[in-house]
């Protein structure tokens, strides 16, 4: 059983965005339960000093893959979350 | 089929859309065809209450929707084609750098209005300091692309241009006399990181082109979604101030230094991030506002109630009153010097 982190980053309270990144991360993370893939999801906040000091400046949502920041400024599709995090866990 | 057919036919398809998008937009412009309502005031005379917002949506959509379509879709190809990554690489770089980007980048990011108070945040953070942060927050409502070719199409492009360079030199003004305050200064140094930001974990990825098209076009969509309602009850809004406000109160309140001064007073609490503004602003100028106090009215939106609300929570409240003090001062000194400049006041 392989572990990855996933993060999604945005503002505090969540915009429309954020929140439908989030939903492609949580649907994405069910689909790779089967493939012995555990996801472990944080919500992160891009106004926040560590997340500033983590990744620099970041347009949200933002979407880190085991602390790299892959997608920025737009919502991915739960295939492609899929297919990154599958990526990562090689 | 494989998948590189698919997907070399999905751009295709996708492609041929954006374009004839365009195409309708020169075709518009070529047959010499108004895409702003053409209604004038005497026509609402003799409709009932009712008829009257029914006939100016019929009106506005009559000629409005190519516009409209074209605005959407070129907001939606621009927020995902700009390379936010930018942004990211060189905003922490360097005084110069960071106002550089501000400007430059802040019209094309921020037609999402979430995207703009968090990367405020970011840019001051990471120690491009508060003058470009604010620079970016002023400049981002006041000519982002949505706006500008909406002022551009329903006002007139002279007034979209002169919107852009006023604003510019607005955002620049505010930006670089708040990092000379001392309040400014003490801001910049509570928030200012200890280490240099992070930049090595960022690697992002760029789907395939078929994607990013349809992924625009969604974001299209949403756009559309979050401002037309909006757009509608503004222009129903607008039809009745056609049909009702007396032209001789117009002429007599909203021409010369009286006009210009109410103009930038009532046009900041009306900004809503929907573009209502453009639309009461042509009804007005319609009813015989001068250009000058049209040109501040539309700049009245940097100091609007929401955004100052969620600034403020990370800088203090004088950095609030002191970025919305030079806008609104903006607005009528570049109001009352365009009016007079175009002979408009």
């Amino acid at each position: 059983m392989k572990e990855v982190k996933v993060e999604v980053i945005g503002p505090e309270p969540p915009c429309m965005r954020c929140q439908a990144a989030k939903k492609a991360v949580e649907k994405a993370a069910e689909r790779l339960k089967q493939s012995e893939i555990k996801v472990e999801i944080q919500k992160a906040n891009v106004m926040s000093k560590e997340i500033v000091g983590k990744y620099g400046v970041l347009v949200s949502p933002a979407i880190a893959i085991n602390n790299t920041v892959k997608i920025m400024g737009r919502v991915p599709s739960e295939g492609e979350i899929e297919k990154l995090i599958r990526e990562t866990a090689k | 089929m494989d998948e590189k057919t698919v997907r070399n036919i999905r751009t295709a398809i996708l492609l041929l859309f954006v374009f004839t998008v365009i195409g309708l937009l020169i075709y518009s412009r070529v047959m010499a065809y108004s895409l702003a309502p053409t209604m004038k005031p005497a026509d609402f005379h003799g409709l009932a209450i009712w008829e009257i917002p029914i006939a100016y949506l019929i009106d506005y959509f009559s000629h409005g929707w190519i516009c409209l379509l074209f605005a959407f879709v070129a907001a939606g190809l621009v927020y995902e084609f700009v390379p936010k990554e930018a942004i990211t690489k060189y905003m922490g770089s360097g005084k110069i750098a960071g106002y550089g980007l501000a400007l430059g980048m802040a019209p094309f990011l921020t037609v999402c209005s979430c995207t703009m108070v968090p990367l405020f945040a970011g840019v001051l953070f990471a120690g491009a300091g508060i003058g470009p942060a604010i620079t970016f927050l002023l400049m981002a409502p006041a000519a982002n692309i949505l706006s500008i070719l909406l002022t551009g199409e329903l006002i007139s492009w002279e007034l979209a241009g002169v919107r852009i360079i006023v604003s510019v030199v607005v955002a620049l003004t505010a930006g670089i006399i708040i990092s000379k305050t001392p309040w400014g200064k003490a801001v910049e140094k509570e928030h200012q990181l200890n280490v240099p930001a992070g930049q090595a974990s960022v690697e992002v990825v760029k789907p395939p082109l078929d994607e990013r098209l349809w992924a625009s076009l969604k974001f299209a969509a949403y756009l559309a979604k979050q401002i037309l309602p909006f757009f509608l009850v503004g222009l129903i809004a607008v039809g009745y101030v056609e049909a009702y406000l007396p032209q001789d109160i117009v002429g007599t309140y909203l021409t010369g230094v009286t006009g210009v001064l109410l103009a930038s007073v009532i046009g900041g609490p009306l900004y809503t991030p929907t573009l209502v503004e453009i639309v009461l602003g042509r009804g007005m100028y319609e009813l015989g506002m001068s250009k000058g106090a049209l040109l501040s009215w539309l700049m009245g939106q940097p100091y609007d109630v929401a955004n100052a609300l969620a600034v403020s929570r990370i800088a203090k409240w004088k950095v609030v009153l002191t970025y919305m003090f030079i806008a609104w001062a903006g607005s009528v000194i570049f109001g009352l010097l365009y009016g007079f400049l175009s002979g408009s006041l």
